[in-house]
């Protein structure tokens, strides 16, 4: 398993390379005018377009700029970000924290309650509770997250006040601009336990509430229905009437033999979904105002923000390549004839 | 996982609503940097206005009225060449420096020095050193001489001159009646020289002067660190969000500000703005358009539009005909030729199918589709509350037997007989740009069969790219103001040489003369005279066409005031402050 993590591993460098020549390949079909836009916010600045373009070498050949820029990757500089003015590394060191911690409280509990319905659903089969799950996965999957989002701001904070916008109240990141509570990992839940501060943490989740919800709903429905019919599959496989036979109690056949085999197909969609949250939660980011990763790097790529671009698309290589990793590795795990060789 | 959330929806029912000392306002946009030489936009001024002071300051809510901040007095030589003012004394950095002549000299200098392409810069250096207001390095280009360099710091180092610790003088190269105005930008803030120098900013000598030249101060210290005086001080700003606090060692302590703390968040998305407003957590927030505040704020009983027919912000837009159109991999102008199928590349030059497109226009008709019917028609590219604004000129208005009668005598009759087809861009989003062109396009197609107008939309850089290109027939444009006098719309929209004349290939040497004698005189009633004669002449030869200018509002929360608001209103407005008015006049009933 070690020389398999580590083959995996060992990818990583390639991939990125790769994915740096494609995106700078792609930048060299625009004029430098283009390329320049990211600079340019007003006609007052557009009056002196040709200084920015000489100013930032937008005018140089491919190899030129190329070379240029890795030169300073292997420095560890990946360049300003004109949309979050200050350099990419920071934007990356600032934002991560925040979208692993949005990540992770959307993640776990879609996970967990969209294998709770499935399975609901799977052994109730034809009952009221499947019915039920069928109906609210097809709504939830169909249901746009901003429709879903929009209406839970409305009621749930416009009408009812409750759980709030943003990371966290005011007073507290008040005090964590001004440095009385430290910033320790960017994540405000475990930051506020680190600062011996229930009630920071505690903040922190009531403004998790909102988009955890809408993403619930949303995201949850495909798991459900995934894991609806492939554990109706694996219920009509002779293993599980032999272990009915042996006599063994319901929830233990369905919970430790049935599901266990069912849950790969699972692995396979939460390694996907993981990966899609960096762009997927976009709208959870805008409409709750949390500053993530997708917040910036959608509007980034809208405005040709080429250094925000390109170490957008190096951070996703991570991403992906770990999950992926991840999801082999478990795989193996969840079923030992799968190898790792 | 599902319990703690269920805990939390339950514990937090308690009304929200910001302190009674914090100020939160929520709009979009961020905030470009925070250095003052480099800032050229409101969401950067609306932070600098407060953490930085500068010698001058508009009163109130007026832009011909003054008040002395960092200076008490000041006098102009009889040449007008010289500016001299005295100090206040006893003024005290957010360091804990105290400021002298150095810090103000360190500050202009500074700006003349770095002087980057996308700042305010060129307006100051145009004033003290000339040099068409642009940066040594750009300026001299790749193997400067060091004669032109000595030269040019020369220049730079005999521009501000301190006589004594607390009077300072600046020498102009020529007369220019703006130049006091241009002294109350956020660019020319008084900073901090000690703290700056310490931290690595220019060191304000010779010594290093040329390495800072056109620099992108966006890597500087100064981009996201305060070595300001104002009431305020920077806690932070994270690349969005600015927080600020009060400052304890603010010289004018007689007038203390109420808030204690300031929020600045950047929320983009303006349904959350809204319901931040309705939920308490908000004190003033952006709202876009005038449909939305009809729909979806007017009624909320915990929040206030203001509004008021004299808020016009200082900025002003208009219709640009472009006289030199390039041709070259141009698809907007068809076959180039006057066939049918498309407009040759001098097309407006012709003043008689400039005046049927303005008589197939409507400025009545943008503000009733675009500003419902909150926007007053300008009868020329300047704000109505500046000096020599004239409301007699008289208006193009739709016309569909004058556009007729224009249309029938352009190009003697034969652009009748063929026709034309062109296309009139604007950018993805902007509504205003877009309507124009549908404007355009109904009006005219309903002239004649022969005539075919497309309307397309272009995302921003593509729209940038054929701006900069010049191969936009028709654009829609807009200058907002850096500093209060006309010189900087007029002298911008219809001098030969100004930024958007120059671009659409306007020229006119009647309109020239009078725009250039009316900059080198400082009479005010002197140059009210001049500008409206150039307002008559822009009617007549119609280079472009002025755009309504709509009347602005402000969405507050109901307890939110501000000192020195004018009678009847609950706050002051200033189009020239980013912010409309300063974080230190800010009270809450």
């Amino acid at each position: 398993m070690t020389t398999f993590i580590a083959r995996g591993l060992l990818q990583l460098p390639v991939v990125l390379l790769a994915l740096s020549l494609l995106i700078f390949g792609m930048m060299q079909f625009l004029t430098p005018e283009q390329r320049a836009a990211t600079y340019v916010r007003t006609e007052q600045q557009a009056k002196n377009i040709d200084l920015i373009i000489r100013q930032y070498n937008l005018d140089k050949g491919f190899w030129a700029q190329y070379t240029t820029w890795l030169n300073q990757v292997l420095h560890g500089n990946l360049g300003y970000s004109k949309q979050s003015h200050e350099p990419v590394l920071t934007t990356i060191r600032k934002r991560l924290p925040v979208w692993t911690e949005l990540a992770i409280f959307m993640f776990f509990p879609t996970l967990a309650f969209g294998i709770w319905m499935g399975t609901l659903a799977a052994t109730h089969r034809d009952k009221l509770i499947d019915q039920f799950v069928r109906v609210f996965a097809i709504a939830g999957w169909s249901l746009p997250t901003f429709v879903l989002g929009i209406w839970l701001l409305a009621v749930l904070y416009g009408y009812f006040h409750c759980c709030g916008i943003g990371r966290a109240d005011d007073k507290y990141l008040i005090e964590f601009a001004k440095g009385t509570l430290k910033t320790y990992t960017g994540m405000i839940t475990i930051d506020g336990l680190l600062n011996g501060r229930p009630n920071v943490t505690f903040s922190g989740l009531k403004h998790l509430v909102m988009p955890v919800l809408t993403y619930m709903v949303v995201a949850s429905a495909q798991i459900m229905r995934v894991l609806r019919s492939s554990m109706l599959d694996v219920l009509n496989s002779d293993y599980v009437r032999t272990a009915r036979a042996k006599g063994l109690p319901e929830r233990v056949v369905n919970l430790k033999h049935a599901r266990h085999n069912a849950i790969i197909p699972i692995v396979t969609i939460a390694g996907l979904m993981f990966t899609f949250m960096l762009e997927g939660v976009f709208f959870i980011e805008i409409i709750f105002n949390i500053p993530g990763l997708g917040q910036w790097a959608v509007p980034a790529a809208i405005q040709l923000d080429f250094p925000a671009v390109i170490g957008i698309a190096l951070l996703t290589g991570v991403i992906v390549s770990i999950a992926n990793l991840v999801v082999d590795i478990l795989y193996g795990i969840i079923d030992p004839r799968i190898s790792f060789q | 996982m599902l319990k703690i959330l269920a805990l939390g929806l339950v514990g937090s029912l308690a009304f929200a609503a910001t302190g009674p000392d914090t100020y939160v306002q929520m709009t979009f946009g961020e905030v470009d940097t925070l250095d003052p030489a480099q800032a050229y936009d409101t969401a950067s001024g609306a932070i600098l206005e407060n953490i930085y002071e500068t010698l001058y300051t508009y009163k109130g809510e007026s832009i011909t009225e003054y008040e002395p901040v960092l200076a008490t007095d000041y006098s102009i030589s009889d040449d007008g060449k010289t500016y001299t003012f005295k100090l206040r004394r006893d003024v005290l950095f957010h360091s804990g420096n105290r400021m002298t002549c150095r810090d103000v000299e360190y500050s202009i200098e500074r700006l003349l020095v770095t002087n980057p392409g996308d700042s305010a810069g060129w307006f100051y250096a145009e004033s003290l050193i000339g040099y068409d207001g642009v940066n040594a390095k750009d300026y001299f280009g790749d193997n400067p001489s060091q004669e032109d360099l000595d030269k040019y710091w020369q220049a730079i180092d005999n521009s501000v001159e301190c006589i004594d610790d607390y009077t300072v003088a600046f020498h102009l190269v020529k007369k220019d009646p703006s130049f006091f105005v241009k002294l109350m930008y956020t660019a020319s803030s008084i900073l901090d020289s000690k703290y700056a120098i310490e931290n690595g900013e220019w060191s304000g000598t010779k010594a290093d002067w040329y390495d800072w030249a056109g620099k992108d101060l966006r890597n500087g210290f100064l981009h996201n660190h305060d070595a300001g005086t104002g009431a305020y001080k920077l806690v932070k700003w994270d690349g969005k969000d600015v927080y600020a606090e009060r400052f304890i060692g603010y010289w004018d302590y007689a007038n203390k500000p109420q808030m204690k703390n300031i929020i600045i968040k950047v929320v983009d998305e303006q349904a959350t703005r809204i319901q931040a407003l309705k939920a308490g957590d908000a004190d003033r927030i952006t709202v876009n358009d005038r449909a939305t505040l009809e729909t979806q704020i007017r009624g909320m009983p915990n929040a206030k539009i203001l509004e008021s027919d004299k808020w016009f912000g200082a900025a002003a837009s208009a219709v640009f005909f472009n006289q030199k159109i390039v041709a070259e991999d141009n698809p907007l102008i068809g076959s180039g030729q006057l066939d049918g199928n498309g407009i040759p590349a001098d097309f407006f030059t012709d003043i008689n199918v400039r005046k049927a497109f303005a008589y197939s226009f409507s400025q009545d008709a943008i503000i009733q589709d675009v500003y419902l019917g909150k926007a007053v028609p300008l009868t020329m590219a300047l704000p109505p509350s500046f000096l020599g604004y004239d409301p007699n000129i008289p208006i193009y208005d739709l016309d569909m037997d004058k556009a007729e009668e224009y249309f029938k005598k352009a190009y003697d009759g034969k652009l009748w007989e063929t026709g034309f087809t062109m296309t009139i861009a604007y950018n993805t989003g902007n509504t205003t740009r877009q309507t124009v062109a549908e404007i355009l396009k109904q009006n005219i197609e309903a002239l004649n069969p022969k005539f075919k107008i497309n309307v397309k939309a272009m995302p921003w850089p593509q729209f940038l790219d054929a701006y900069k290109k010049g191969q936009l027939p028709t654009l829609v444009l807009g200058w907002g103001a850096g500093y209060a006098d006309p010189d900087n719309f007029i002298y911008v929209f219809y001098h030969s040489n100004g930024y958007f004349a120059k671009k659409i290939g306007y020229s006119n040497p009647e309109m020239d003369k009078l725009i250039e004698e009316a900059r080198s005189i400082t009479d005010p009633a002197k140059r009210a005279e001049l500008y409206s004669k150039v307002g008559y002449l822009a009617h007549d030869d119609v280079p472009v066409l002025p755009l309504p200018r709509p009347t602005g509002w402000m969405v507050l929360a109901k307890n939110v005031y501000t000192k020195m608001a004018p009678e009847g209103m609950d706050v002051y407005n200033n189009p020239m402050r980013s912010g409309s008015f300063l974080w230190k006049d800010i009270i809450k009933k």
